[in-house]
């Protein structure tokens, strides 16, 4: 592992993260990782899922007191132990997910927390307005301030988020994922004010899994892999391929798999799929038995695409057969009767009732197979339950266990046990381990390829490369609404997926 | 180990919420046997019992809406007067299509307020509000704020003096005929409620709509027929009320919302939704009417009752949400 090397001099070094470990049960996060970030630099963080990523900036932002190793701000050795001392020593965060409030004005907004008072009690409307509008010209955001934050547009949003970061005055500014929701102009756009930013002195720590993004703007980045740092370079001096390499890292033996039976006949095919600023164009088709990979980076509309199969969200054009019928999806409800199944990607949200028992969430979706003349069969319910329980490995192994007392990974087994009980012909799975602890992952990796092994035709969302490779037939990249590319067999490796999921090495003919 | 105790915890609360309200009723008893020695006589704990008939017709129902997370039904009231008064102006075409009448008064309203709600996913509070200010304007309006007599409108036919007696008919001479209607009705709409696939698909509903909905069940069914259930028990309810008080008028039923919802939420459906029993709602009936007779017998006027009223239900609706929090379901 090479040393950082490409340090530029201890002059304006304004962070210094040295031998930070932080374990939660079960997983190390991150492991000896040495981080130095200077004035003036926009310093790259990048890594696939359980990288690492987050964990080390939740570690800065001070989400978590109980870290090994030291940080030191500006030379000055600090203990990060909570959010409001790491804003202190001038650590401004700026989250993938705004925090601002929609219905309030941009002013209040940028200044919440530090409203200018008149005799304490009320607000200074003008000064407010005058010191919100110099907060905005930091970020070259000229706009009224007394507009509402839910009537600007996306990027407008996200600058003002900057503004009122940078209105705590920070001297390390973190930028988690921050162009997901942006257009390329708006980009573009945002890349200006960066670079601005960045000329003032400040220390811009910018994370991303778009590589291209980070040759544009980054001086250095520094690449993270299974909680360790794997390098740390000039991003003048080192060439995407060699990125994806060390993102990537292990050889590929492990990932090649084979299944000892041949796909049978199409299931789901559809054509022409569109559905306007959201995914256009989709050809797609998966078969019996196969499992379809379904890459790409979030917010390439992968969740969309499989929202719209479902009947969840309107199509705009394009068709769809089931096994060479056309189909028009209309409700949810139609295609579960059809025989499609949907695991959704929040088990919290959208997937589980959690204040209801296992049971009740299994049978959720087969209530009136279970009913006999509209009367419940509780004991074939419970039947049921418990043999998805055993095969699952659930635990507690009890039937009327509420499942917001469960952990992360029988929640998510409880979820798949829901779409398992209506026996689908179609399985469309949209990120199946998010969140969960190693066992379970592999579990469910096992089940879904059993689900194939009996024929059940598998649509995998995943942007996890290593389950996408070790787990798809074919693998379709789908990168801002389109498909770009299709792999299968051997060629589906991690290299490949990524490369093509960053809008590089795609195939002529192929359009963006 | 931990876990065992965070099972044991949810075990001893559900077994709380359901029994508990009986337990409190229990309370009420010995405290009404201390407060009064008329209190145990047979005349009475009918008169607790009959004084609560028709609010546990309308909670039984308005159960419903509130176990589909969709809190409360206030147009109760209006449904209530306004199938009153239809039933006594059909009066004048005999008994069955005066009960007939009043009765689809019910199903229209319920019809309505489920399409919208259920539909639309309008705001289940502010849609009901408005429903009860425009049935209440209808009625005054086209009485032209009068109230209709069963006995003046069904007189030609005699079936007045029928219409009047249906509260005060009794079954073999002793049991009121209202009691043995909301039997019926608690026994059915328990099934309905834990058997029947709509009952526990309305279960699901109101503990996490999104993911009902995600999971292929039709939820805007549901949810229509919850409302179309509150609104039938609110008619048979109005029914009942107004051949007791011999009179149909726009402000009957006045009240029913609240103490209904009362009467729902002590009986342990949390307001959450999903949760909650028929079971545990007549206990709630019955807590309700043991609270006022004990306060009658006391001594305590009826004004200051209703403050007392409102008061059991903040605390019910603290102590739900309090212990659905610890358990570490906080969205209550």
């Amino acid at each position: 592992m090479s040393t950082d090397s490409s340090a530029v001099n201890d002059i304006g070094l304004a962070l210094e993260m040295t031998n930070i470990t932080k374990a939660f049960p079960g997983t190390i996060a991150v492991q000896n990782v040495t981080f130095r970030a200077y004035a003036g630099e926009v310093h790259a963080v990048i890594g696939e899922n359980g990288a690492g990523k987050s964990t080390l900036m939740k570690i800065l932002a001070g989400a978590f007191d109980d870290y090994e190793g030291q940080v030191s701000i500006n030379g000055r050795a600090v203990q990060l132990h909570s959010p409001a001392v790491a804003r202190e020593y001038g650590i401004g965060m700026v989250y993938q997910e705004l925090s601002l409030a929609g219905p309030l004005s941009i002013a209040e907004n940028v200044l919440v927390g530090r409203l200018p008072g008149r005799k304490g009690l009320f607000v200074d409307r003008t000064a407010l307005i005058e010191r919100a509008r110099s907060n905005l010209a930091r970020v070259g955001l000229d706009i009224d301030p007394r507009i509402a934050v839910e009537e600007i547009s996306q990027h407008e949003a996200q600058l003002v988020e900057i503004a009122k970061v940078l209105g705590r005055n920070p001297c390390i500014l973190v930028l988690d994922e921050p162009t997901s929701a942006l257009s390329k102009e708006e980009i573009d756009r945002l890349f200006d004010t960066i670079a601005r930013l960045r000329k003032n002195g400040l220390a811009i720590i910018y994370i991303s899994h778009h590589l291209p993004e980070i040759f544009r703007i980054a001086d250095r980045v520094t690449v993270l892999r299974d909680g360790r740092r794997i390098d740390t370079c000039q991003t003048s001096q080192t060439t995407t391929e060699q990125l994806v390499k060390m993102m990537v890292g292990k050889a590929v033996e492990e990932l090649f798999r084979q299944r000892d039976h041949e796909p049978g006949e199409q299931a789901l095919r559809i054509e022409a799929f569109t559905r306007f600023g959201f995914f256009h164009n989709i050809d797609l088709h998966v078969r019996s038995g196969e499992i379809l990979g379904l890459y790409g980076l979030s917010g390439a509309g992968r969740t969309e695409l499989a929202r719209s199969i479902m009947g969840i969200d309107p199509v705009d054009r394009g068709s769809l057969h089931l096994e060479g019928r056309a189909v028009v999806p209309r409700s949810m409800r139609q295609m579960v009767d059809e025989g499609l199944a949907y695991l959704t990607e929040d088990r919290k949200l959208s997937g589980l009732a959690l204040r209801l028992s296992v049971r009740d969430n299994v049978v959720a979706s087969t209530i009136p197979s279970l009913c006999r003349n509209g009367w419940y069969n509780s004991s074939a319910a419970r039947r049921i339950t418990q043999s998805l329980i055993e095969r699952l490995h659930i635990y507690p192994p009890r039937d009327s266990v509420t499942v917001a007392n469960l952990s992360g990974g029988n929640q998510q087994k409880t979820l798949l046990a829901k779409w398992l009980a209506v026996k689908p012909k179609i399985l469309i799975l949209d990120e199946p381990t998010r969140g969960v602890d190693i066992n379970a992952k592999v579990l469910i990796h096992r089940t879904i390829e059993q689900m194939a092994q009996q024929g059940t035709a598998v649509i995998l969302v995943s942007s996890d490369l290593p389950e996408v490779c070790s787990l798809a037939d074919r693998c379709a990249v789908i990168r801002m609404g389109h498909v770009i590319g299709e792999v299968s067999g051997a060629e589906i490796t991690e290299e490949r997926l990524l490369m093509l999921a960053n809008g590089e090495g795609i195939e002529k003919g192929a359009a963006e | 180990m931990s876990e065992d105790r965070t099972l044991r915890q949810n075990r001893f609360s559900v077994l709380i919420s359901v029994l508990g309200i009986y337990f409190l009723a229990a309370i009420l008893l010995i405290v009404g046997v201390m407060v009064s020695e008329r209190f145990l006589s047979a005349a009475n704990m009918l008169s607790v019992v009959g004084g609560v008939t028709i609010l546990g017709l309308v909670a039984v129902g308005a159960a419903f809406v509130t176990y589909s997370g969709h809190f409360a039904d206030l147009s109760i009231p209006t449904t209530m007067a306004f199938s009153g008064v239809m039933a006594v102006e059909a009066l004048q075409f005999g008994i069955v299509a005066a009960i007939f009448t009043g009765l689809l008064v019910g199903l229209l309203i319920g019809l309505i307020n489920g399409f919208v709600i259920g539909k639309f996913r309008a705001n289940p509070i502010v849609w009901t509000l408005a429903m009860a200010f425009v049935t209440r304007g209808l009625m005054r309006w086209i009485w032209s704020n009068r109230q209709i007599y069963p006995e003046v409108e069904g007189a030609a036919t005699g079936a007045g003096q029928h219409f009047v007696n249906l509260y005060r008919y009794h079954l073999l001479g002793v049991i009121p005929m209202t009691v043995v209607v909301l039997a019926a009705f608690a026994i059915g709409l328990h099934f309905v409620m834990k058997q029947s696939s709509f009952g526990r698909q309305l279960q699901i509903t109101g503990a996490s709509f999104e993911a009902a909905r995600l999971s292929g069940i039709n939820v805007s069914r549901n949810v229509g027929l919850a409302f179309l259930i509150c609104a039938m028990t609110a008619a048979v309810a109005g029914i009942f009320l107004t051949s007791l008080s011999r009179v149909g008028a726009y402000y009957m039923g006045e009240g029913y919302d609240f103490a209904a919802v009362t009467a729902v939420v002590i009986g342990g459906v949390t307001l959450a939704g999903g949760r909650g029993s028929i079971v545990g709602v007549i206990g709630g009936v019955l807590v309700i009417g043991l609270m006022r007779n004990v306060m009658t017998l006391m001594g305590i006027d009826t004004f200051a009752q209703t403050i007392v009223t409102g008061a059991v239900f903040i605390l019910a609706v603290g102590i739900q949400s309090n212990s659905l929090r610890r358990l570490g379901r906080d969205d209550a």
